[in-house]
């Protein structure tokens, strides 16, 4: 009895052993290492949408025969925390590829630690085209973020086509407003460059998000110089003072153009925000033209209960699904073939192209190039061009305050 | 007798250059305004604005350096808090900010009572490097808190009330800014005659010149300290309020204004309240001379910085001769 007992439990203890060995290296995750600011709406966003892309992935049965498994660590938008956040996915987690990114001075302190490991990389973030000349010869990196001398051409390209399509609308003076800080004074600098066929001047002043924001100064001189456009250039705490305190000294230019990284969620709910024109890749209305957008929408806002806000959010979403088709084409996660997969794949996306990958000017795999032109109209964000997923007429001139 | 008549004599010369000085920098600050409202009325007008927003944030720091002799490095913070709990109770419960420094002022209150005896007690006669550090941190905590709690994206509340503007002949100019020159009057004449006029006042102010000598006429040092503590924390907290109406808030939006408030202290000297304002006027409105000028913007914190350089050197120097 007591021999048929111990080898009755031996029996039970190697089956338990079998069983919980033999399932799990079959079941192995595939580890997707995201680097995003959680801290940030961006960062908030895009690590949601990511989510639910892998929620998805995981319900119609994983990629390869396994799941897929999402790490997110915090970048904490520094630089250190971002290279040790890599750091970390690589040793710790055993991460099979890295996604994410937001800022490009992040991103400068994380590119040591991607040559590093050189793990294939699919990046949404980063548009300083400073990251692109130190990721040269990264053959197994995929920037999917428009650098920033795309955008500013992507920008030329679209105010002439309105211009030519519309041509009542006037754009033959600019008056810029930058933050005086690196990235407005880089964007002043690319404006005036890009823009050579317009008169361009302009006037740094300090962002609220550095202990500014009285606008009042420079607002009063952009109103002397009677500019066909206005556009700032500083960040989301900039952008309803700006507004506030334009309404206040009675400063209302034909177009009002805001170009912040990040816009607060609630601006568009704001009436200071009717008619006012931004840059972004993505804009709720889209998934009036898009299916894929309208699905992304909907999964988002069942999922979260908040509605996507920010461009980030789509991008988020994009970067898993576009990662996953690559594995799925490729059949394996080795870095040769996924790289060569990633490169062919066409992904029909939730901002409206199809994202494709191509040559920029310095790295071998680049994914969008273009911006859009958005405009808030009645409290949601129209798209203006490209006309092919226009969803609005322009507004234009901007409305008079007092006419509100 | 002679000697006393001597000296009698001279301490009436020196009232009387006090007054002709003090006369010549009145007479200097209207004709300044003349030529200012003459030249550049927006200037004059949006200087005042903004100086009174400075010198209201710094006013509570320069009670507390003047009493306790702490320099506070979470005071921007506790602003940035004030500011926060206005933005929740106005998503919430749709309270108006300006209300809303009402009920902050004791919230706030018991905050500083709260803060004082847990930390700030305990380092009172420690040394100065001590106190920095133990205010910085909790600086550090309040603003990680807010951030675990809000995230870092910019907050700004709706108010029509904010863009509200006059017109005097051709020149228009925001009105609502005007609030913060009553708040900085408000909060000056309060201070002043609660530190002359209530006990817990002269207290502080006996406590601020001599600590050893105030327990020895048996004032509770103490208790002075608690009070003048959360007195200021109150008004900072408060003045959170009023400063978001205006401005998009986030975690790190206090961090400047603790560095202008001290500066301000700095320049108008320990303990002087009234020179806080006249300090503030000076430096709002060549700041926004400065920034009057295009292409001359950068130069506004430059100008800002090198004013109070400037200041401190003289008063040093002056302080030495006599």
């Amino acid at each position: 009895m007591k021999k048929g007992a111990f080898i009755t439990i031996l029996a039970a203890v190697l089956a338990l052993v079998l069983w919980s060995v033999g399932p799990a290296a079959a079941a192995e995750p595939i580890k997707l290492g995201a680097v995003l600011p959680l801290g940030d709406i961006t960062g908030d966003q895009a690590s949601k949408a990511m989510k639910l892309a892998v929620k998805e992935i995981n319900q119609a049965g994983g990629l390869l025969g396994r799941p897929v498994e999402l790490i997110v660590v915090d970048d904490e938008m520094k630089p250190e925390k971002g290279a040790a956040a890599l750091e970390k996915l690589a040793t710790v987690d055993k991460a099979d590829v890295f996604i994410g990114g937001m800022a490009s001075g992040v991103h400068m302190g994380q590119i040591p630690i991607l040559k590093k490991y050189q793990k294939v990389t699919v990046w949404i973030g980063a548009a300083s085209s400073k990251c692109e000349e130190a990721l040269e010869g990264a053959d197994w990196y995929f920037h999917l973020h428009p650098w920033d001398y795309q955008q500013g051409a992507s920008y030329l390209e679209g105010w002439t086509a309105i211009n030519q399509k519309y041509p009542q609308i006037k754009m033959d003076k600019w008056f810029m407003a930058y933050e005086e800080g690196a990235f407005g004074t880089a964007s002043f600098k690319g404006q005036q460059a890009l823009f050579k066929d317009y008169v361009t001047e302009g006037e740094s002043f300090k962002s609220a998000a550095v202990g500014g924001g009285d606008y009042r100064p420079l607002l009063r001189h952009a109103k002397e110089a009677k500019p066909d456009v206005f556009i700032w250039v500083g960040y989301g705490a900039d952008a309803l003072p700006i507004m506030e305190q334009a309404k206040e000294i009675g400063f209302a230019p034909p177009i009002f153009l805001g170009s912040p990284p990040g816009w607060p969620p609630d601006f568009g709910k704001s009436p200071l925000a009717e008619g006012v024109y931004a840059y972004g890749m993505w804009a709720p209305s889209i998934k009036e033209v898009s299916p894929v957008s309208k699905h992304f929408w909907d999964a988002y806002l069942k999922e979260f209960n908040e509605e996507p806000v920010t461009y980030f959010c789509a991008l988020g979403y994009i970067n898993v699904m576009f990662l996953a088709e690559g594995i799925k084409k490729a059949g394996t996660l080795d870095a040769a073939a996924l790289v060569k997969a990633l490169e062919q794949t066409e992904y029909v996306s939730p901002v409206g192209e199809t994202l494709k990958i191509a040559p920029s000017k310095v790295i071998k795999h680049q994914g969008f190039t273009k911006q859009k032109i958005l405009q808030w109209q009645k409290g949601a964000q129209q798209v203006i061009w490209p006309f092919e997923f226009a969803t609005a007429e322009p507004m234009y001139p901007f409305p008079a305050w007092d006419k509100r | 007798m002679r000697g006393a008549e001597k000296k009698r004599s001279g301490d009436l010369m020196t009232v009387q250059w006090l007054n002709k000085r003090r006369l010549a920098l009145a007479a200097l600050y209207l004709g300044l305004a003349v030529i200012l409202a003459w030249w550049r009325p927006y200037v004059l007008v949006e200087g005042v604005q903004r100086s009174c927003l400075y010198a209201m944030i710094a006013l509570p720091m320069a009670l507390i350096l003047g009493v306790l002799g702490i320099i506070n490095l979470a005071h921007g913070e506790f602003m940035m808090l004030g500011a926060y709990l206005a933005y929740w109770f106005n998503v919430r419960a749709g309270l108006d900010p300006l209300l809303a420094a009402l009920p902050l002022l004791l919230v706030f209150f018991i905050l500083g009572l709260a803060t004082y005896v847990s930390t700030i007690k305990h380092v009172l006669a420690a040394e100065e490097l001590i106190q920095l550090l133990l205010t910085f941190g909790l600086g550090l905590v309040i603003s990680q808190m807010v951030n675990l709690i809000w995230t870092s994206q910019p907050r700004k509340v709706q108010l029509d009330y904010v863009s509200a503007s006059a017109a005097v002949g051709g020149f228009s100019f925001g009105t609502f800014e005007f609030i913060y020159v009553g708040a900085a009057v408000l909060v000056l004449i309060g201070l002043l005659l609660f530190m002359k006029y209530t006990r817990t006042g002269q207290a502080a102010t006996a406590v601020g010149q001599n600590p050893r000598g105030a327990a020895l006429v048996g004032i509770d040092v103490d208790r002075t300290y608690l009070m003048v503590f959360s007195i200021s924390v109150a008004l900072v907290g408060a003045m959170g309020a009023l400063f978001m109406t205006r401005h998009s808030i986030f975690p790190a939006v206090g961090g400047s204004f603790t560095l202008k408030s001290f500066c301000l202290v700095a320049m108008a000297g320990m303990g002087n309240l009234s020179g806080i304002l006249w300090c503030s006027l000076i430096l709002g409105l060549a700041e926004n001379l400065v920034l009057s000028i295009r292409g001359y913007s950068g130069w506004a914190d430059i100008i800002f910085f090198a004013l109070i350089g400037l200041v401190i050197i003289i008063r040093s120097r002056q302080r030495q001769s006599t």
